[in-house]
């Protein structure tokens, strides 16, 4: 077999995780292989959408019917338009099976979803990692917050984030640059919320979007375009900030168009040995191999990958003596919140086009306990003058209506909950062996279902809303509680879930497989439970203290 | 400010490269000529685009070639009902381009208050304005002219005073 094939390290997906492994394990020395089933998308080069006006877009970038014929569900995302599709894959060409519905929204490329990420970050507490202990359920984490401060801290300096600490303890306190500016609506809310309530705060959010220079990076420029490519630089990506860094090393080899069907086990020696990767275009098969391997292919196609590699020692998938794998899927849930108007201050306007939310961060369960549902939830909250849009459904026409309409009209207000989710072990995926795409892969099935504590949790999100919008004297206060399909919030999650004993659990608290000791998962499939925050932050930050413990263990030989 | 600057160089030599380009081949392009619709239907189409949008102190919508941008994008984007929907309606204004500008008023007005409540599918009124405001107000023109737009704002001001007769953002 070639020796261009062997590496120190391999890296499965070159997303969030994948991108800060690579960086990682280069830094460090390693010769490094990242497969990346996608194309290659290079930074600012291949961000071809990126300056384009409305009217350079095809039908001044509405989507077509060709378009939702070929991505039916990436087609329904909030982000999806001529200049985002892109990057978003053709689902006629990846099928999944749904036993029940379930929104896959996938980014087959380099980079991942890290170009498309909605950029929230903020830090796990240790209410989160002591709550499945505390309330008995699914199993404990095997970290607590002091086991991950320090590499917040450390990917925070790297990335670059900006935002507002609150100084509340479920939140705790971040590197951060300051935050985007409030508009005057968000002003007289934030002051509105300080007289009415002890346990509620309007914040700007905490956002991988710079608001200064940071490493030769952004700042923003405020276009709010961030998920067709930043051509500044100016939100996080793998494409724009890990893959060049891990790139500088000279150790990485970036390999596009290699899908990942399996992992290569040496029963002997109980570790793996490498990868089978599939050529995309030619559907060869080629066999890396290396002495550590992290999987950073998204928490179900990591979860696919270990269930695809079965040997007489693991009949049921790779590192599965417990049984967990595919289970407990989580995902968050975002049907409850509450929209508003307001008829004051039309004096006050805004300039540029900021990419972040203001946040309502996480006020039930927290100080006290809640009779109806378990955890909690924190809102984004949104907000802006009328734009020509609000002409699009009344009967009116004319001057009078063009000239009423090209003025700002009224603020509105939109705020939505982000609600936890449990761990369920129904919840859950699984392969059909019987049924491969071309080239080789199984079938993914999904089956999720959101239970009596999210309803519960949904409905008392809207009420809150509702309470809070009332309270700061907002007009026309509508609450709603959408049913939501799994997976929309794209935070899909638990698959190979941490935990402290084998029995229970794929991962240790090091993300390493209890079973196989130089292999690691660090995307979304090793959460325990599914904090209210958005997780992106903690899977960069584990990525980080995994590496560093990986790359320990071999220096001293024991890996 | 020096790395501000350079940022935004580059991005003027991104723009160079991609978009000059599209805006060069639309420019070559007209006179345009209709895709999906007849010379007649165009017509009309064109007067009725100019009814809900018509020239104020900026230009009216067929200025900014909306009624095209409708001829292209109905067959497009519009779900199959709703281009049955449309092409219906269209037959219904028939002749509408030669109608008095009072009868045009008059006509499109009895027809917004019978379809403004119908499933937009069904409605050619929410329809048609869907269509001509997303073609006209995403347009250069109406986007630069009748709104305010800039491509890159240069950072984001939160609470600023409204301006004496300010328009409002495009996008």
């Amino acid at each position: 077999m070639a020796t261009s094939n062997h590496f120190d390290a391999i890296v499965v997906g070159s997303g969030m995780s994948g991108g800060w492994a690579a960086k990682e394990l280069c830094e460090k020395g390693l010769k490094t292989v990242v497969l990346e089933r996608g194309r290659n998308v290079r930074h600012v080069i291949d961000y071809t959408t990126a300056l384009k006006d409305p009217w350079e877009l095809p039908h001044n970038n509405r989507p077509t019917n060709a378009d939702r014929a070929a991505q039916p569900i990436q087609s329904t995302l909030y982000l999806y338009a001529q200049s985002t599709k892109q990057f978003l894959v053709d689902d006629t060409k990846y099928p999944y099976a749904q036993a029940n519905p379930f929104n896959w929204y996938r980014g087959y490329q380099v980079g991942g979803r890290s170009l498309l990420w909605a950029r929230h970050v903020f830090r796990f507490s240790d209410l989160d990692f002591e709550a499945n202990l505390k309330e008995g359920v699914g199993v404990d984490w095997p970290i607590r917050y002091a086991d991950i401060s320090p590499w917040y801290d450390y990917v925070e300096k790297f990335i670059g984030a900006s935002g507002e600490n609150p100084g509340l303890p479920q939140l705790p306190k971040q590197i951060l640059q300051p935050p985007f500016e409030m508009t005057a609506l968000e002003k007289y809310v934030k002051g509105s919320f300080e007289k009415a309530f002890t346990d509620r705060r309007l914040i700007c959010s905490s956002i991988a979007v710079l608001s200064r220079e940071h490493n030769g990076r952004g700042p923003c420029q405020g276009r709010n375009q961030c998920a067709r490519g930043c051509p500044y630089s100016a939100y996080f990506s793998s494409n724009g900030v890990t893959l060049p860094a891990a790139a500088a090393t000279g150790n990485l080899t970036l390999t596009p168009d290699t899908v990942v069907h399996s992992l290569i086990y040496d029963d002997k020696k109980q570790r793996v040995t490498g990868v089978r990767a599939v050529d995309v275009n030619t559907l060869k098969t080629t066999e890396y191999f290396a002495k550590v391997v992290f999987l950073c292919a998204s928490s179900l196609n990591s979860t696919a990958i270990l269930l695809n590699t079965r040997s007489a020692r693991f009949p049921n998938g790779l590192g599965n003596d417990s049984g967990e794998l595919g289970h407990n899927l989580m995902d968050h849930h975002n049907g409850g919140g509450a929209t508003a108007s307001y008829s004051g201050l039309l004096d006050r306007y805004y300039k540029g086009r900021r990419s972040t939310s203001m946040y309502i961060p996480r006020f039930r369960n927290v100080t006290t306990r809640e009779e109806k549902f378990k955890r909690g939830y924190g809102y984004e909250f949104y907000s802006g003058r009328g734009n020509w849009t609000r002409g699009v459904d009344s009967a009116d026409f004319g001057a009078d209506f063009k000239n009423e309409i090209t003025r700002p009209g009224e603020w509105s207000v939109y705020t939505e909950g982000y609600g936890e989710t449990l761990p369920y072990h129904d919840n859950r995926v699984w392969l059909s062996h019987d049924k491969l795409d071309r080239w080789g892969l199984p079938e993914i099935n999904m089956s999720m279902t959101y239970r009596d504590n999210e309803h519960a949790m949904a409905q008392q999100m809207m009420d809150d809303a509702v309470e809070m919008f009332t309270a700061a004297k907002l007009e026309n206060v509508q609450g709603f509680n959408h049913p939501v399909t799994p997976g929309s919030v794209i935070h899909e999650m638990g698959t190979a879930r941490m935990g402290r004993d084998p029995k229970t659990s794929v991962l240790n608290g090091h993300n390493q497989v209890h079973s196989v000791a130089n292999l690691f998962v660090t995307d979304g499939s090793f959460m325990v439970s599914s904090p209210t925050q958005n997780p992106s932050l903690t899977y960069m930050a584990m990525t980080a203290r995994a590496v560093d413990f990986a790359v320990g263990k071999m220096k001293r030989g024991e890996i | 400010m020096t790395n501000r600057r350079a940022f935004l160089r580059g991005a003027s030599v991104l723009m160079g490269s991609a978009a000059l380009g599209q805006v060069l081949t639309a420019f070559a392009a007209t006179p345009r000529k209709a895709s999906t619709f007849t010379d007649s239907e165009m017509s009309a189409l064109r007067a009725l685009v100019d009814t809900i949008l018509p020239e104020t102190d900026s230009p009216s919508a067929s200025a900014a070639d909306t009624h095209y941008f409708i001829d292209l994008a109905i067959p497009a984007c519009a779900s199959p009902k709703a281009q049955a929907t449309f092409r219906a309606g269209l037959q219904d204004f028939a002749g509408f381009d030669k109608l008095a500008a009072a009868e045009q008023v008059a006509k499109l007005k009895a027809r917004a208050a019978k379809d403004v409540g119908l499933p937009y599918d069904e409605s050619f009124f929410l329809i048609l304005k869907d269509y001509t405001l997303t073609g006209y107000f995403l347009s250069e023109t109406g986007a630069t002219k009748a709104l305010a737009y800039e491509r890159v704002p240069g950072g984001f001001q939160g609470d600023l005073p409204l301006k004496p007769d300010q328009k409002a953002w495009a996008i």
